[in-house]
Protein backbone atom coordinates (compact mmCIF):
# COMPACT_ATOMS: atom_id res chain seq x y z
CA UNK A 1 0.00 0.00 0.00
CA UNK A 2 1.44 3.71 -0.63
CA UNK A 3 2.17 5.74 2.13
CA UNK A 4 -1.02 8.63 2.78
CA UNK A 5 2.00 11.06 2.86
CA UNK A 6 3.16 10.00 -1.23
CA UNK A 7 0.23 10.66 -2.69
CA UNK A 8 1.24 14.29 -3.13
CA UNK A 9 4.42 14.22 -4.73
CA UNK A 10 5.04 15.43 -8.37
CA UNK A 11 8.12 15.64 -9.77
CA UNK A 12 9.98 18.90 -8.52
CA UNK A 13 10.05 22.19 -11.38
CA UNK A 14 13.65 22.60 -10.64
CA UNK A 15 15.40 24.41 -13.17
CA UNK A 16 17.52 22.00 -15.04
CA UNK A 17 19.79 24.61 -16.75
CA UNK A 18 23.17 23.96 -15.52
CA UNK A 19 24.55 27.36 -12.98
CA UNK A 20 27.09 29.29 -15.01
CA UNK A 21 29.65 28.77 -12.54
CA UNK A 22 32.20 26.41 -11.08
CA UNK A 23 34.06 26.15 -7.62
CA UNK A 24 37.58 27.01 -7.43
CA UNK A 25 40.07 25.13 -5.02
CA UNK A 26 41.91 27.73 -4.15
CA UNK A 27 39.37 30.51 -3.65
CA UNK A 28 37.13 27.45 -1.84
CA UNK A 29 34.18 29.76 -3.69
CA UNK A 30 32.12 29.33 -6.97
CA UNK A 31 33.40 31.78 -9.44
CA UNK A 32 31.71 32.54 -12.80
CA UNK A 33 33.55 32.49 -16.56
CA UNK A 34 35.23 35.92 -15.97
CA UNK A 35 36.68 34.67 -12.36
CA UNK A 36 34.22 36.82 -10.77
CA UNK A 37 32.78 35.15 -7.67
CA UNK A 38 30.01 34.13 -7.90
CA UNK A 39 28.03 35.68 -4.99
CA UNK A 40 29.22 39.18 -6.73
CA UNK A 41 26.13 38.75 -8.70
CA UNK A 42 22.75 38.71 -6.34
CA UNK A 43 20.91 38.83 -9.65
CA UNK A 44 22.06 35.61 -11.37
CA UNK A 45 22.01 33.49 -7.84
CA UNK A 46 18.21 34.59 -7.39
CA UNK A 47 17.54 33.41 -11.02
CA UNK A 48 19.05 29.98 -10.92
CA UNK A 49 17.57 29.42 -7.78
CA UNK A 50 20.27 28.07 -5.76
CA UNK A 51 19.66 30.12 -2.45
CA UNK A 52 15.95 29.08 -2.88
CA UNK A 53 14.06 27.74 0.10
CA UNK A 54 13.54 24.61 -2.20
CA UNK A 55 17.18 23.97 -3.55
CA UNK A 56 18.60 21.48 -0.50
CA UNK A 57 20.93 18.85 -1.31
CA UNK A 58 20.48 15.09 -1.84
CA UNK A 59 21.62 14.68 1.56
CA UNK A 60 19.74 17.26 3.45
CA UNK A 61 16.22 17.84 3.95
CA UNK A 62 16.29 21.55 5.56
CA UNK A 63 15.08 23.67 3.92
CA UNK B 1 42.25 29.99 14.55
CA UNK B 2 40.38 28.27 11.42
CA UNK B 3 36.61 28.14 10.43
CA UNK B 4 35.65 24.47 8.61
CA UNK B 5 33.20 25.21 6.79
CA UNK B 6 31.55 21.29 6.00
CA UNK B 7 29.17 21.74 2.92
CA UNK B 8 29.06 20.72 -0.98
CA UNK B 9 31.19 22.54 -4.08
CA UNK B 10 27.54 23.80 -5.17
CA UNK B 11 26.79 25.60 -2.12
CA UNK B 12 26.83 29.50 -3.00
CA UNK B 13 25.06 30.62 0.08
CA UNK B 14 28.12 29.41 1.76
CA UNK B 15 30.15 31.35 -0.76
CA UNK B 16 28.47 34.23 0.96
CA UNK B 17 29.80 33.28 4.37
CA UNK B 18 33.23 32.26 2.71
CA UNK B 19 33.63 35.76 1.19
CA UNK B 20 32.54 37.51 4.32
CA UNK B 21 35.28 35.78 6.43
CA UNK B 22 38.12 36.54 3.58
CA UNK B 23 37.19 40.24 3.98
CA UNK B 24 37.63 39.50 7.53
CA UNK B 25 40.89 37.92 6.97
CA UNK B 26 39.83 35.00 9.23
CA UNK B 27 41.12 31.72 7.99
CA UNK B 28 38.67 29.18 6.89
CA UNK B 29 38.19 25.54 4.90
CA UNK B 30 35.61 24.40 3.24
CA UNK B 31 35.17 21.05 2.74
CA UNK B 32 32.79 18.30 1.92
CA UNK B 33 32.78 15.15 3.95
CA UNK B 34 31.83 12.93 0.69
CA UNK B 35 35.46 14.26 -0.78
CA UNK B 36 36.68 11.92 1.36
CA UNK B 37 39.36 9.94 1.39
CA UNK B 38 40.15 10.78 -1.80
CA UNK B 39 40.70 14.73 -2.58
CA UNK B 40 40.71 15.40 1.37
CA UNK B 41 42.96 14.04 4.13
CA UNK B 42 42.87 13.38 7.94
CA UNK B 43 44.93 12.28 10.37
CA UNK B 44 44.60 12.13 14.20
CA UNK B 45 46.72 10.45 16.94
CA UNK B 46 45.40 10.27 20.01
CA UNK B 47 48.24 8.51 22.58
CA UNK B 48 50.20 9.32 26.00
CA UNK B 49 46.77 11.12 27.41
CA UNK B 50 46.65 13.65 24.11
CA UNK B 51 44.99 14.20 20.90
CA UNK B 52 45.98 15.96 17.86
CA UNK B 53 44.71 15.88 14.51
CA UNK B 54 44.58 17.90 11.21
CA UNK B 55 42.81 18.03 8.20
CA UNK B 56 43.64 18.99 4.39
CA UNK B 57 41.58 19.97 1.88
CA UNK B 58 41.44 22.14 -1.66
CA UNK B 59 45.07 22.87 -0.60
CA UNK B 60 44.73 24.48 2.86
CA UNK B 61 45.36 22.47 6.47
CA UNK B 62 43.83 22.50 9.99
CA UNK B 63 44.99 21.19 12.89
CA UNK B 64 42.11 20.35 15.58
CA UNK B 65 44.58 22.42 18.02
CA UNK B 66 43.86 25.87 15.44
CA UNK B 67 40.20 24.91 14.97
CA UNK B 68 38.10 27.82 15.88
CA UNK B 69 34.33 26.96 14.69
CA UNK B 70 32.89 24.43 12.54
CA UNK B 71 29.88 25.21 10.28
CA UNK B 72 27.69 22.34 9.41
CA UNK B 73 25.39 23.59 6.44
CA UNK B 74 24.94 21.21 3.48
CA UNK B 75 28.54 18.38 3.88
CA UNK B 76 27.73 15.29 1.46
CA UNK B 77 27.67 11.68 3.09
CA UNK B 78 30.97 10.70 3.99
CA UNK B 79 33.04 8.93 1.41
CA UNK B 80 30.18 9.36 -1.12
CA UNK B 81 32.76 10.70 -3.75
CA UNK B 82 34.80 7.54 -2.88
CA UNK B 83 36.15 5.56 -5.99
CA UNK B 84 34.22 2.37 -4.26
CA UNK B 85 31.87 3.83 -2.17
CA UNK B 86 29.49 1.86 0.15
CA UNK B 87 27.93 2.14 3.14
CA UNK B 88 30.37 0.80 5.20
CA UNK B 89 33.28 2.90 4.11
CA UNK B 90 30.97 6.35 4.91
CA UNK B 91 29.97 4.53 8.17
CA UNK B 92 34.06 4.36 8.99
CA UNK B 93 35.14 7.51 7.44
CA UNK B 94 32.19 9.56 9.56
CA UNK B 95 33.57 7.71 12.43
CA UNK B 96 36.99 8.80 11.53
CA UNK B 97 36.00 12.59 10.94
CA UNK B 98 33.07 13.43 13.24
CA UNK B 99 35.23 11.59 16.22
CA UNK B 100 37.86 13.55 15.76
CA UNK B 101 36.00 17.01 14.75
CA UNK B 102 34.01 16.39 18.49
CA UNK B 103 37.43 15.81 19.98
CA UNK B 104 38.34 19.23 19.43
CA UNK B 105 36.96 22.53 21.42
CA UNK B 106 35.49 23.92 18.74
CA UNK B 107 32.24 26.08 18.91
CA UNK B 108 29.41 24.16 16.40
CA UNK B 109 26.43 26.25 14.17
CA UNK B 110 24.86 23.60 14.87
CA UNK B 111 26.44 20.42 16.52
CA UNK B 112 25.29 17.38 14.83
CA UNK B 113 24.11 16.06 18.29
CA UNK B 114 21.50 19.16 18.49
CA UNK B 115 21.11 18.89 14.80
CA UNK B 116 19.33 15.66 14.24
CA UNK B 117 17.01 16.14 17.59
CA UNK B 118 16.07 19.64 16.28
CA UNK B 119 15.01 18.31 12.66
CA UNK B 120 12.58 16.06 14.31
CA UNK B 121 8.95 17.70 13.61
CA UNK B 122 6.96 16.44 16.32
CA UNK B 123 9.87 17.37 18.64
CA UNK B 124 9.78 20.64 17.40
CA UNK B 125 6.14 20.86 18.04
CA UNK B 126 5.74 20.13 21.55
CA UNK B 127 9.33 22.59 22.25
CA UNK B 128 7.33 25.57 20.19
CA UNK B 129 4.50 24.37 22.92
CA UNK B 130 6.83 24.89 25.48
CA UNK B 131 8.52 28.04 24.36
CA UNK B 132 5.22 29.88 24.02
CA UNK B 133 4.49 30.04 20.24
CA UNK B 134 1.14 29.15 19.19
CA UNK B 135 0.46 25.85 17.19
CA UNK B 136 -1.84 24.34 15.33
CA UNK B 137 -3.22 22.14 15.86
CA UNK B 138 -1.43 18.57 14.61
CA UNK B 139 -1.66 14.83 14.42
CA UNK B 140 1.20 12.31 13.50
CA UNK B 141 -0.25 9.04 13.25
CA UNK B 142 -0.22 5.44 11.81
CA UNK B 143 -3.89 5.12 11.90
CA UNK B 144 -6.48 6.20 9.00
CA UNK B 145 -9.11 6.12 11.87
CA UNK B 146 -7.63 9.08 13.62
CA UNK B 147 -6.19 10.66 11.11
CA UNK B 148 -9.68 11.19 9.77
CA UNK B 149 -11.36 11.68 12.99
CA UNK B 150 -8.48 14.84 13.04
CA UNK B 151 -9.68 15.61 9.65
CA UNK B 152 -13.65 16.05 10.40
CA UNK B 153 -12.76 17.52 13.65
CA UNK B 154 -10.67 20.55 11.55
CA UNK B 155 -12.62 20.43 8.67
CA UNK B 156 -9.52 21.56 6.55
CA UNK B 157 -6.16 20.17 7.00
CA UNK B 158 -2.70 19.75 5.49
CA UNK B 159 -0.68 16.95 4.86
CA UNK B 160 3.26 17.34 5.32
CA UNK B 161 5.71 15.18 5.20
CA UNK B 162 8.15 15.53 8.33
CA UNK B 163 11.61 14.46 6.00
CA UNK B 164 10.89 15.65 2.77
CA UNK B 165 10.68 13.90 -0.59
CA UNK B 166 12.09 10.91 -1.28
CA UNK B 167 15.83 10.71 -2.39
CA UNK B 168 16.42 9.67 -5.85
CA UNK B 169 16.19 10.81 -9.76
CA UNK B 170 14.51 12.44 -10.80
CA UNK B 171 13.95 15.07 -8.18
CA UNK B 172 10.16 14.71 -6.54
CA UNK B 173 8.83 17.69 -4.40
CA UNK B 174 6.45 17.32 -1.70
CA UNK B 175 4.53 20.46 -0.98
CA UNK B 176 2.39 20.64 1.84
CA UNK B 177 -0.92 19.78 0.98
CA UNK B 178 -4.53 20.79 1.44
CA UNK B 179 -6.94 17.75 2.09
CA UNK B 180 -10.48 17.49 3.66
CA UNK B 181 -12.39 14.88 5.52
CA UNK B 182 -13.93 13.13 2.38
CA UNK B 183 -10.05 11.91 1.47
CA UNK B 184 -9.26 8.27 1.42
CA UNK B 185 -7.20 7.60 4.98
CA UNK B 186 -6.20 4.08 4.09
CA UNK B 187 -3.01 4.95 2.98
CA UNK B 188 -2.07 6.30 6.62
CA UNK B 189 -1.75 2.88 7.74
CA UNK B 190 1.13 2.59 5.01
CA UNK B 191 3.83 5.11 6.69
CA UNK B 192 3.28 7.75 9.51
CA UNK B 193 1.32 11.05 8.24
CA UNK B 194 1.62 14.23 9.55
CA UNK B 195 -2.05 16.55 9.28
CA UNK B 196 -2.33 19.51 10.78
CA UNK B 197 -4.68 21.95 10.94
CA UNK B 198 -4.96 24.47 8.13
CA UNK B 199 -4.19 27.88 8.95
CA UNK B 200 -5.95 30.40 6.32
CA UNK B 201 -2.71 33.05 5.58
CA UNK B 202 -1.98 36.21 4.26
CA UNK B 203 1.81 35.98 4.28
CA UNK B 204 4.73 33.83 5.14
CA UNK B 205 7.33 34.90 7.72
CA UNK B 206 10.75 33.38 7.49
CA UNK B 207 12.71 34.30 10.47
CA UNK B 208 16.40 33.37 10.82
CA UNK B 209 17.96 33.32 14.30
CA UNK B 210 22.21 33.69 14.10
CA UNK B 211 22.73 33.32 17.63
CA UNK B 212 20.47 35.15 19.15
CA UNK B 213 20.20 37.75 16.84
CA UNK B 214 16.97 38.00 14.56
CA UNK B 215 16.06 38.58 10.86
CA UNK B 216 12.61 38.26 10.04
CA UNK B 217 11.36 38.59 6.53
CA UNK B 218 7.18 38.28 5.65
CA UNK B 219 5.54 37.65 2.41
CA UNK B 220 2.39 38.24 1.19
CA UNK B 221 0.80 35.13 -0.18
CA UNK B 222 -2.21 34.65 -2.55
CA UNK B 223 -5.12 33.98 -1.45
CA UNK B 224 -5.05 30.28 -1.92
CA UNK B 225 -1.75 29.27 -1.47
CA UNK B 226 -1.03 26.94 0.89
CA UNK B 227 2.80 26.37 0.57
CA UNK B 228 4.86 29.17 0.60
CA UNK B 229 7.96 27.30 -1.68
CA UNK B 230 5.72 26.42 -4.31
CA UNK B 231 4.31 28.87 -7.19
CA UNK B 232 5.37 32.57 -8.14
CA UNK B 233 2.75 34.46 -6.31
CA UNK B 234 4.87 37.94 -8.11
CA UNK B 235 5.19 38.66 -4.13
CA UNK B 236 8.75 39.38 -2.46
CA UNK B 237 10.41 38.63 0.37
CA UNK B 238 10.39 41.88 2.99
CA UNK B 239 12.07 42.83 6.33
CA UNK B 240 9.81 42.20 9.25
CA UNK B 241 9.54 43.34 12.90
CA UNK B 242 9.76 40.96 15.08
CA UNK B 243 7.01 40.97 17.42
CA UNK B 244 8.25 41.07 21.13
CA UNK B 245 6.18 37.75 22.46
CA UNK B 246 7.97 35.92 19.38
CA UNK B 247 11.19 37.11 20.29
CA UNK B 248 11.10 35.79 23.75
CA UNK B 249 10.01 32.45 22.37
CA UNK B 250 12.51 32.16 19.43
CA UNK B 251 14.90 32.75 22.17
CA UNK B 252 13.72 30.20 24.22
CA UNK B 253 13.13 27.61 22.17
CA UNK B 254 17.26 27.92 20.88
CA UNK B 255 18.07 27.78 23.82
CA UNK B 256 16.13 24.66 24.48
CA UNK B 257 17.37 23.45 21.36
CA UNK B 258 21.05 24.14 22.00
CA UNK B 259 20.74 25.54 18.35
CA UNK B 260 23.34 28.74 17.38
CA UNK B 261 21.63 28.68 13.87
CA UNK B 262 17.61 28.39 13.16
CA UNK B 263 15.09 29.17 10.81
CA UNK B 264 11.67 29.49 11.49
CA UNK B 265 8.47 29.52 9.28
CA UNK B 266 5.30 30.78 10.67
CA UNK B 267 1.81 31.39 8.71
CA UNK B 268 0.38 34.72 9.63
CA UNK B 269 -2.77 34.88 9.41
CA UNK B 270 -5.70 37.37 8.61
CA UNK B 271 -5.01 39.22 12.02
CA UNK B 272 -1.80 39.60 11.92
CA UNK B 273 -0.85 36.62 14.08
CA UNK B 274 2.55 34.27 14.17
CA UNK B 275 1.54 30.51 14.23
CA UNK B 276 4.41 28.41 14.33
CA UNK B 277 5.03 26.36 11.12
CA UNK B 278 8.47 24.46 12.17
CA UNK B 279 11.90 25.64 12.51
CA UNK B 280 15.02 24.05 10.06
CA UNK B 281 18.22 23.87 11.57
CA UNK B 282 19.92 24.25 8.65
CA UNK B 283 17.55 26.58 7.13
CA UNK B 284 18.34 28.10 3.66
CA UNK B 285 18.81 32.00 3.91
CA UNK B 286 20.37 32.95 0.76
CA UNK B 287 17.14 34.01 -1.38
CA UNK B 288 16.24 36.10 2.19
CA UNK B 289 19.39 38.03 2.12
CA UNK B 290 19.25 38.56 -1.63
CA UNK B 291 16.00 39.40 -1.47
CA UNK B 292 15.81 41.76 1.44
CA UNK B 293 19.83 42.81 1.74
CA UNK B 294 19.58 41.72 5.67
CA UNK B 295 22.73 40.77 6.19
CA UNK B 296 22.69 37.28 7.68
CA UNK B 297 25.64 35.92 5.97
CA UNK B 298 27.65 38.68 7.96
CA UNK B 299 25.91 37.45 11.16
CA UNK B 300 26.89 33.89 10.65
CA UNK B 301 30.50 35.08 9.75
CA UNK B 302 30.43 37.14 12.60
CA UNK B 303 29.32 34.42 15.22
CA UNK B 304 32.00 31.76 13.40
CA UNK B 305 35.00 34.08 13.79
CA UNK B 306 34.53 34.46 17.85
CA UNK B 307 37.27 32.58 19.34
CA UNK B 308 37.07 28.66 20.35
CA UNK B 309 36.04 27.39 23.58
CA UNK B 310 38.76 27.45 26.07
Amino acid sequence: MRPFTLNYIRPASHPTAVPPYRFDDSLQLNVLPDGRPAVSDPELLLAVGTTASTAGSKTHFDD
Amino acid sequence: MTVLILTSKDDVTADMVVTRLHDAAVPVMRLDPADLPVNTLLSARYAHGDFEGLLSANGHVVSMGGLRSVWVRRPGEPAAHADEPSAWLTAETRQALFGMLYSASARWMNHPREAERARLKPWQLRTAHLTGFAVPPTVVTTVPRLARQFAEEYGEVVVKSASGPPPGEPPMALPTTLIGPDSDFSGVAAGPALLQRYVPKRADIRLTCVGGRLFAARKEADPDQVDGRYGDTGHTWEPAEVPDRIRKSVHDYVDMAGLAYAAFDFAEDEDGFWWFLECNQSGQFGFVELETGQPISEAVAQWLSRPARG
